[in-house]
């Protein structure tokens, strides 16, 4: 077997990737290969580290060419495979891992070699708990944006390669429409108001609104804010099914606090809580916390922390 | 008329796992079992396809005894039958055994048109279950389904990916990865949870499913599982005078250096 | 029998409603069970002490079947004061010789093993239905209705608890007055088992069981606590009318309770596991409404306002389980379903749930005077304070002192007052 692979049709993910892979290449002491979709981006992965960047020269979704690179893989005897866990990568990445009989961890937060296997940590339970895995090679894991930052650029260039390969055209694909993503990328502020449930309807959202401008801060919100009620885009909410952000305060008003939403949010540098539920498990989750009703609370905080 | 398959994950209740602080394993003792929450949809959606059209919806799953526990459940969810196979091997069993039992049960079984599964369990959330057992099964694979329609053999869906949607068309047979957003499960009526008793289900053994000890053991073991506990400083101001509380909290956020 | 129409329905899957499923069932009718909660005892607030009895009744030998904690050999009082406490500790090993008295039970594993036991009888157990109407035919209770569907039943058996829907529905009575429930707040702390027999002095699988006063600010009411296998019930009992006059919050007065050094000693390092708040009835045998059947009804269990609260004793379960009993054994007894209701107020005497109801049916005036939950405990706690302390100064002569602290707490009016009306309730 030889090779560390790493697979991810979007580009900022793929070069992220390289950094776990790097250290993979080191410990197994093989060559590390990049796959990615477009020639441009083979080229600068290839500067970053890639012994060998495959173009996969295609028309064809990520997910219809599945079956194609498990058997592109298959020839190359990989040996760990890092998919970069986008929904699309995991589709992919499962599919790989069935192909080859593979071992498969998703969203590993962490990689390492020992003994000849791939060691990984990911969650279970939605984050109540943190597992070590053990995984026999070949194995596939799916690496989730921003857990890596990319390698730095190194003088001498792997080589760039060119793979034509044909879709599976089973599933047609009809129609693509981008959804309103308003272009914020929450990850990167380094403040943000956390909305929940508490909100009682869609003009209250304003309530947090008014907070997060009297800090620069930008708003975020729990999974039913985002996927029942619509008051905020999907890309603004947080958890083991939406963001996972780190920023240096989250305030979290009339939210619970339950696993599946903290885990998104945990490694904030300071986290505060406003709920009227003394028991809401959030403030076990909070640096510092108001008891009280955001209605009353979030106005008064809103202009004390303006001047 | 259509047969459906739903794959179900029976699985503990995580709201009752207890972190023990002392070593931070995990204390299950109080834990009851549910059936996976997102595959609650898969359930539901099938149930929604057979009462416009007509067909039958069986359910399977693959866990320890313990998933015996499930069947009244999740036959009162609409499923015309429940297959499933009780073996201890469940307990470690990782992505690809998995796939491999329910893809060995689901050729046993046959003739589906639509296998769905949810979008991950609710314990390990691999979400590898589906395209894992379309690969296996040599079937297409429809991941991340917010929406779908099924015409004589023809799937319409609508996948909901990070930046956009797809719309994709599939011919059957295929496996359906669904989205929890798909539908709402409804609350099972009286008369869908008594009637659940009178349905039949019916146990696969493992060992009739031809699967070598090879394919049986786990590509993935758990080295270890350990309570995820924050360490917060939990300064809580609960004075019932609003102000005091937000004067407190803005000291504190100024000791911070956040102001 | 028809797809929809049982023998009987039993609303409520409690000690009560269980009780009567399993004997009729075990009689062979046809039998269906519902409960509201996901699983029988979902909904059920925490822990509690059997009277073993009542199980040995339904069936001898059941209660080794049960899941039960701890046999209760030890019964305490406490008065608390400020910073101090008084306790009685009564041991008697003859409480859990050959059949136990009495045993700690938590609430949840008791009413699934129970409604299990029920199933195992052949009774259809439907959970997750919550019951919202009767249906009436003629005048008769012929069924239920739960959302959108009926079920139809010779006899409908209402164990649906204490706040009874089903028997405000069927016009049996009005809705549960304030005065005549208490709300009771429980937790659950979980503590290795060895640390709460070593706590509580008890040999593994021995328990205790200790209600104390002076812990409600002056509300009528008072708390208890049980051990049980590897964790601690406690709880206060209130009269939610006065509570509601006081001002302050019910939580934080059982918060106040729990850090008592007297009860923090007993809890510390446990963690919390269970916290709830139920209704209890407290008016004995007075509160009891006039009519508990209909025909096509039985009212049985708290839905019949069953219990007993001496201020010592707690009792509900108990009672739920021989009422439940009862009712089932009128509807086995009678031919038409006419016949059960009085049969099973007939029942009710035989069985001796209402003669022992009687004896405690003036107790609830105890309850009534104010300085049980405050003075008198304060009263004790100060005289024994008086009779311990040596600090080197010149004591105050004995009866001096003791009548002084008499006379802070009480007037010999009030004293004679309440002394005579308690006489009176005995
Ligand atoms: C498999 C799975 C995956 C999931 N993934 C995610 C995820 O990625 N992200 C996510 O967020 N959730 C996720 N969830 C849902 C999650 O479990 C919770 O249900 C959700 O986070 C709760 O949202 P909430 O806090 O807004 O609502 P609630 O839990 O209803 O909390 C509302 C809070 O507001 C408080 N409140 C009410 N009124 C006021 C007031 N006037 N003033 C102050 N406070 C008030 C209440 O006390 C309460 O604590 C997932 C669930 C499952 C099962
Ligand atoms: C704080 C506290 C401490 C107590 N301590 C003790 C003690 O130590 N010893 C003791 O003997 N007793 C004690 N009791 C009293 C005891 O809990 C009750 O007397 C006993 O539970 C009564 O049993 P039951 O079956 O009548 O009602 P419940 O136990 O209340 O059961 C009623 C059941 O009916 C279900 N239900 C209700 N409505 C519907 C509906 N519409 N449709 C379907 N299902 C429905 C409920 O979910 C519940 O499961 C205590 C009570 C409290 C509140
Ligand atoms: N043991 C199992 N038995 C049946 N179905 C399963 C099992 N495990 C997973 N599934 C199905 O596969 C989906 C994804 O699971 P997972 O890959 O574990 O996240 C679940 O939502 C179920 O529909």
């Amino acid at each position: 077997m030889a090779g560390v692979f790493v697979f991810s049709e979007d580009l900022a993910l793929a070069r992220q990737l390289l950094t776990p892979a790097l250290e993979l290449k080191a410990s197994l002491g093989e060559p590390l290969v990049a796959l990615t979709t477009s020639e441009a981006g083979a080229k600068e992965l290839a500067a970053l580290g890639a012994d060998r960047a495959i173009w996969l020269k295609t028309e064809a979704a990520p997910e219809q060419l599945a079956l194609a690179l498990a058997d592109l893989l298959g020839k190359e005897q990989a040996s760990v495979v890092l998919v970069g866990g986008t929904l699309r990568g995991k589709h992919v990445a499962s599919q790989v891992a069935a192909r080859l009989d593979a071992a498969m961890a998703t969203d590993a937060k962490t990689l390492k070699i020992a003994d000849g296997k791939l060691e990984i940590t990911r969650v279970l339970y939605a984050g109540l708990a943190v597992a070590e895995e053990v995984l026999v090679l070949p194995a596939v894991a799916t690496v989730p944006a921003r857990t890596f930052l990319p390698p730095s650029a190194v003088a001498q260039a792997g080589a760039v390669e060119t793979v034509e390969l044909a879709g599976d055209a089973r599933v047609t694909i009809t129609a693509v429409t981008a959804t309103g993503n308003e272009g914020v990328d929450i990850s990167a502020a380094s403040m943000l108001v956390s909305i929940g449930r508490g909100f009682r309807k869609q003009d209250d959202v304003k309530l947090a609104a008014d907070l997060a401008g009297a800090i620069k801060a930008e708003l975020a919100c729990t999974r039913g804010i985002a996927e029942d009620e619509h008051w905020l885009p999907i890309e603004r909410y947080i958890g083991i099914s939406g963001q996972t952000v780190k920023p240096e305060l989250y305030l979290a008003v009339g939210l619970s606090g339950q696993v599946q939403h903290m885990v998104g949010c945990r490694e904030s540098k300071l986290i505060v809580a406003v709920n009227n539920d003394e028991r809401a498990p959030i403030f076990e989750a909070a640096d510092y916390g108001i008891v009280g009703d955001l209605y009353q609370v979030l106005p008064l905080l809103t202009a004390a922390l303006k001047n | 008329m259509p047969n459906l398959l739903v794959c179900y994950k029976w699985t503990l209740d995580e709201q009752d796992i207890k972190i023990n602080p002392a070593d931070l394993s995990l204390d299950s003792s109080r834990a009851k079992g549910k059936i996976s929450d997102f595959d609650r949809m898969a359930l539901e959606e099938a149930a929604q396809i057979v009462e416009k059209q007509g067909g039958a919806v069986d359910a399977l799953s693959y866990g320890t005894p313990a998933v015996k526990q499930s069947l009244k459940d999740v036959l009162s969810r609409g499923p015309n039958k429940v297959y499933y196979i009780a073996d201890a091997s469940a307990e470690i069993a990782d992505g690809a055994v998995t796939a491999k039992v329910l893809a060995a049960a689901a050729r046993k079984l046959g003739g589906y048109d639509l296998i769905l599964v949810g979008e991950g369990s609710s314990d390990a959330f691999n979400q590898q279950t589906g395209p894992r057992l379309a690969a296996l099964l040599g079937l297409p694979c429809v991941s991340f389904v917010a929406k779908m329609t099924l015409e004589g053999n023809t799937l319409t869906a609508t996948r909901k990916l990070a930046d956009c949607t797809e719309q994709v068309t599939v011919t059957t047979p295929a496996v359906v990865q669904v989205l929890s957003e798909i539908n709402k499960p409804r609350i099972p009526s009286m008369k869908q949870v008594l009637g659940a008793s009178k349905k039949p289900s019916g146990e696969i053994k493992l060992a009739d499913l031809g699967l070598s000890p090879q394919e049986l053991a786990p590509k993935a073991v758990r080295k270890s599982v350990k309570g995820f506990v924050m360490s917060r400083k939990n300064v809580i101001y609960k004075e019932s005078n609003a102000e005091a509380n937000v004067q407190k909290l803005v000291a504190s956020l100024a000791a911070e250096g956040l102001r | 029998m028809s797809d929809d129409k049982f023998d009987v329905i039993v609303v409520g899957g409690g000690p009560a409603g269980c009780a009567c499923a399993y004997t009729l069932a075990k009689q062979g009718k046809s039998v269906l069970l519902l409960e509201r909660g996901n699983s029988a005892g979902s909904k059920n607030v925490s822990g509690g002490r059997l009277y073993t009895y009542a199980l040995e009744l339904v069936e001898p030998g059941m209660y080794q079947r049960a899941p039960l904690q701890r046999k209760i050999v030890r019964e305490q009082i406490m008065m608390l004061g400020e910073g101090s406490a008084m306790t009685l500790d009564y041991v008697d090993y003859g409480f859990g010789e050959e059949v136990p008295q009495s045993y700690s039970v938590v609430r949840a594993s008791l009413d699934e093993w129970f409604a299990a036991e029920v199933e195992a009888q052949g009774a259809m157990v439907g959970a997750g239905i919550l019951v919202d109407g009767l249906v009436e035919k003629g005048g008769k209770i012929v069924g239920i209705r739960a959302g959108e569907e009926e079920m139809y039943a010779d006899v409908v058996v209402a164990a649906d608890g204490v706040n009874s829907l089903l028997g405000q529905k069927a016009g049996l009575f009005p809705d549960v007055k304030q005065h005549a429930v208490g709300i009771g707040v429980k937790e659950t702390i979980e503590l290795p088992d060895e640390v709460i027999s070593q706590r509580f002095a008890l040999k593994a699988g021995e328990g205790a069981a200790r209600v104390a006063l002076g812990c409600t600010e002056g509300i009528s009411g008072g708390a208890f606590l049980y051990t049980n296998q590897g964790s601690i019930s406690l709880g206060i009992v209130f009269n939610p009318e006065q509570a509601a006059k006081h001002g302050r919050q019910i939580q934080d007065i059982f918060q106040d309770f729990k850090t008592h050094p007297a009860i923090l000693a007993l809890i510390e390092g446990g963690t919390s596991v269970e916290y709830g708040a139920h209704l209890v009835p407290e008016m004995g045998f007075h509160g009891i409404p006039q009519r508990l059947h209909r025909e096509g009804m039985l009212v049985v269990g708290d839905a019949a306002q069953f219990g007993i609260n001496t201020g010592l004793i707690i009792r509900g379960m108990d009672l739920a389980i021989v009422s439940g009993l009862a009712a089932a054994r009128a509807i086995l007894a009678s031919s038409s379903p006419a016949e059960a209701g009085p049969l099973y107020m007939r029942q009710l005497e035989e069985l001796l749930l209402l003669p022992n109801m009687k004896v405690y049916a003036n107790f609830h005036n105890i309850f009534a005077m104010p300085r049980v939950f405050q003075q008198y405990p304060q009263l004790a706690n100060q005289a024994l304070q008086f009779l311990f302390r040596v600090d080197g100064k010149v004591p105050e002569p004995m009866a001096k002192g003791l009548l002084r602290i008499l006379k802070s707490n009480v007037s010999f009016g009030q004293l004679a007052a309440d002394g005579w009306k308690a006489y009176r309730s005995l």
